[in-house]
């Protein structure tokens, strides 16, 4: 119903990158971004802050991927770098229970401190080591709708799953910042409209939406 | 060459260089071969006629000066814009580029306000002229060159000045405006400007970014010495914390953060010593952009120390630790001001999402490790980390954390040299108490004899005359 508002506007995301030290998340970026993987023609001198223009049915998406440091030491960092983030890609090590673990803490206090505002995707890299795998696929799905995120599979060495994240994640977002504006937009004389449209995502665990979403785009 | 003509100068008659009335005193050309006692007697009137040229001149050259900044302002803004804020900032310019009163500042002035009264009869001069205290040829400079932009928008540019202008002195009257209040209506105005650019130029946000770059440069300039540090926020004790602190951590090594550059390898210590003049260097910006840029170039060359340690491709895990060990080293001044100042003023969706804002939440990020690191965090023992915070003991760097350089002499001399460094630093500090203590005490005497006289204790003047009195000479 606002679509004509939001026809030519480009949308920014800003995405945070959380998780332990080696479960990839560097791999994972530079293999989406560059399409690299361990190789010594890696043109970016860094990999901390990457941006991808996407065209997404239409709209302008420009994505900028945020690092951050997953030493233990640096938890307590973590709210300054994820401020204002339009989505977290929590990325864990299949074959790391531990890592796992982390995720869990990263959600509580991403849920905590950004609400529902915030497009959680849950991210199991490295599955081409399937034969060591330590968290098992049901349990990561169950805990990622249990909080309203969505569970993904990917492997950066071989690229799989890679590009569905960030298409997914993207699409979801903009679904977000839909919602946000027809309620921002939305004026005293479209109150009611507006208030039931956020509660409609508010009172099913965003993971409904985003499911949809996933189901209808693949 | 040179030697012949010298030598011939020397056979130039000598009757020939003196006086033409023979007085014995050296004459001049430009006096018609006089001496200079000799044309004030020839020529009475000269002089006079000599201050009246000058005069001419002065105003013929405050003429063209006002010339050109009308030229300038005309494209930009409506008439009695231009001249209400040209006309003070030209004369507070001339002002301050000739501290010292000489004849022709006299005269230049004084044809100034002649010629604004012929000028502009009915626009009297705006009151305040407080609203920048900084150089005033940077902010003079500053608002040329946004007056040059907005040139190029034609009528809206136009607007946009008068928005800004307006905004500047509405602020700056209010001189009690808290930081964090300063800082909501600087990002109030930001917002309402963008807002009505991008439904002036739809479709071309770029544009809209130009231009607010622009504004933002405008008016932190204009503000700067009421948004830099304000004495109503506790910036300046924080940068005094910070700072101590970072004093008090000097001991800290690559290998306790885990950072991952190996020193010895010449290219890693030029780019470390690149990063930390860098992020020195931000201090000396005014405007947030541009000291935004100088973390940006500061974290380029800590990626450049990383991969010249044979990394490739930094991740923030490799990035974040060595900024911090930067920092330190560095210890940057009024880092927390800093910080706050660009917090507060700069524009947010720069800070929030481009690739300035990702290297400044990083540097966020390693002044909040610092403030609050322990022994955990550098992989220490607490009975450790005491020690070395204490001072009583520097850590044996290459030797504890067995890297670098191995050669027993380094080890031995180490320990001595940071006992020495800790010595520079009390001493330092000492200094810094004993000077504060003096000052304070200076403070109290200068109070007291304020009123009375220069020569209140010089008893030998008593016998002279009274001072002369100034005395008013009509015309």
């Amino acid at each position: 119903m606002a679509a004509h508002s939001t026809a030519h506007r480009t949308y920014s995301f800003k995405v945070v990158l959380l998780g332990e030290g080696c479960v990839g998340k560097t791999s994972l970026v530079l293999r989406y971004c560059e399409n690299k993987f361990n190789d010594k023609h890696i043109t970016t001198l860094q990999a901390s802050f990457l941006t991808k223009k996407l065209n997404i049915t239409g709209k302008r998406v420009n994505l900028a991927i945020w690092d951050t440091a997953g030493q233990e030491r640096f938890h307590a960092l973590g709210p300054i770098y994820y401020r204002d983030s339009n989505g977290a890609i929590l990325v864990y090590d299949v074959t790391d229970e531990d890592s796992f673990q982390k995720v869990k803490n990263w959600v509580k206090e991403l849920r905590k401190m950004l609400g529902n505002d915030i497009c959680l995707c849950i991210v199991g890299n490295k599955i081409d080591l399937e034969k060591e795998r330590h968290v098992s696929v049901e349990d990561a799905e169950a805990y990622a709708e249990s909080v309203g995120a969505k569970n993904y599979h990917t492997s950066a060495k071989l690229n799989k799953g890679i590009e569905e994240l960030f298409l997914d994640l993207c699409k979801r977002m903009m679904e977000t910042a839909q919602v946000e504006e027809r309620t921002k937009g939305n004026g005293t004389s479209h109150t009611s409209t507006g208030r039931r449209g956020v509660q409609i995502i508010d009172d099913e665990p965003q993971a409904a939406a985003a499911a949809g979403g996933c189901c209808s785009s693949g | 060459m040179s030697s012949s003509t010298a030598r011939r100068g020397i056979y130039v008659d000598q009757a020939a260089l003196l006086c033409n009335k023979g007085c014995g005193f050296y004459g001049n050309l430009a006096w018609g071969g006089l001496c200079s006692k000799c044309w004030r007697v020839e020529n009475p009137n000269s002089r006079a006629k000599q201050i009246e040229e000058d005069q001419k001149l002065a105003e013929r050259l405050q003429r063209e000066e006002e010339a050109a900044y009308a030229g300038i302002n005309q494209g930009a803004q409506s008439g009695n814009l231009s001249t209400s804020l040209s006309k003070p900032e030209a004369k507070r310019n001339t002002q301050k580029s000739h501290p010292v009163p000489s004849g022709k500042n006299f005269f230049s002035t004084l044809a100034k306000t002649k010629s604004r009264d012929v000028n502009v009869p009915s626009q009297p001069p705006p009151t305040s002229t407080s609203i920048n205290q900084q150089p005033v040829a940077e902010s003079d400079q500053a608002t040329r060159q946004f007056i040059d932009f907005l040139k190029t928008l034609h009528k809206p540019g136009r607007d946009i000045f008068k928005q800004c202008h307006a905004f500047c002195h509405s602020v700056a009257y209010k001189k009690d405006l808290g930081a964090e209040d300063l800082s909501e209506s600087v990002q109030d105005f930001y917002q309402h400007l963008s807002e009505r650019l991008n439904s002036l130029f739809k479709g071309s946000p770029e544009r809209v970014e130009a231009i607010m770059d622009e504004v933002e440069k405008y008016i932190t300039l204009q503000l700067y010495e009421q948004a830099f540090c304000p004495e109503s926020a506790d910036d300046e004790a924080k940068d005094l914390t910070i700072q101590k602190r970072i004093r008090a951590l000097h001991w800290v090594t690559v290998q306790m953060l885990g950072a991952p550059v190996k020193q010895e390898i010449p290219a890693v210590s030029d780019s470390l010593d690149k990063a930390i003049t860098d992020i020195i260097e931000m201090d000396s910006k005014r405007v947030p952009r541009d000291k935004l840029a100088y973390v940006t170039r500061c974290s380029k060359d800590i990626f450049r120390a990383i991969k010249y340690s044979n990394k490739d491709a930094a991740s923030a895990d490799d990035f974040l630790p060595v900024l911090i060990y930067v920092v330190l080293r560095a210890n940057p001044p009024r880092l927390q001001s800093n910080i706050q100042y660009i917090t507060r003023f700069c524009n947010p969706r720069r800070l929030m999402s481009g690739e300035d804002g990702y290297y400044f939440t990083n540097l966020c990020c390693a002044i909040a490790f610092i403030e609050k690191l322990d022994a955990q965090s550098l992989n220490l023992s607490t009975e450790e980390f005491e020690l070395y915070m204490s001072d009583h003991v520097s850590p044996d760097r290459p030797q504890a954390r067995g890297c670098s350089y191995p050669s027993s002499s380094s080890s031995q001399s180490d320990p001595r040299a940071g006992r020495l460094e800790n010595d520079l630093i009390e001493w330092g500090d000492g200094m810094e108490a004993s000077v504060q203590d003096v000052l304070k005490e200076l403070h109290l005497d200068s109070c007291t004899p304020s009123t009375s006289a220069i020569d209140s204790d010089n008893i030998e003047s008593e016998g002279l005359p009274p001072p002369l009195q100034p005395q008013v000479f009509a015309g």
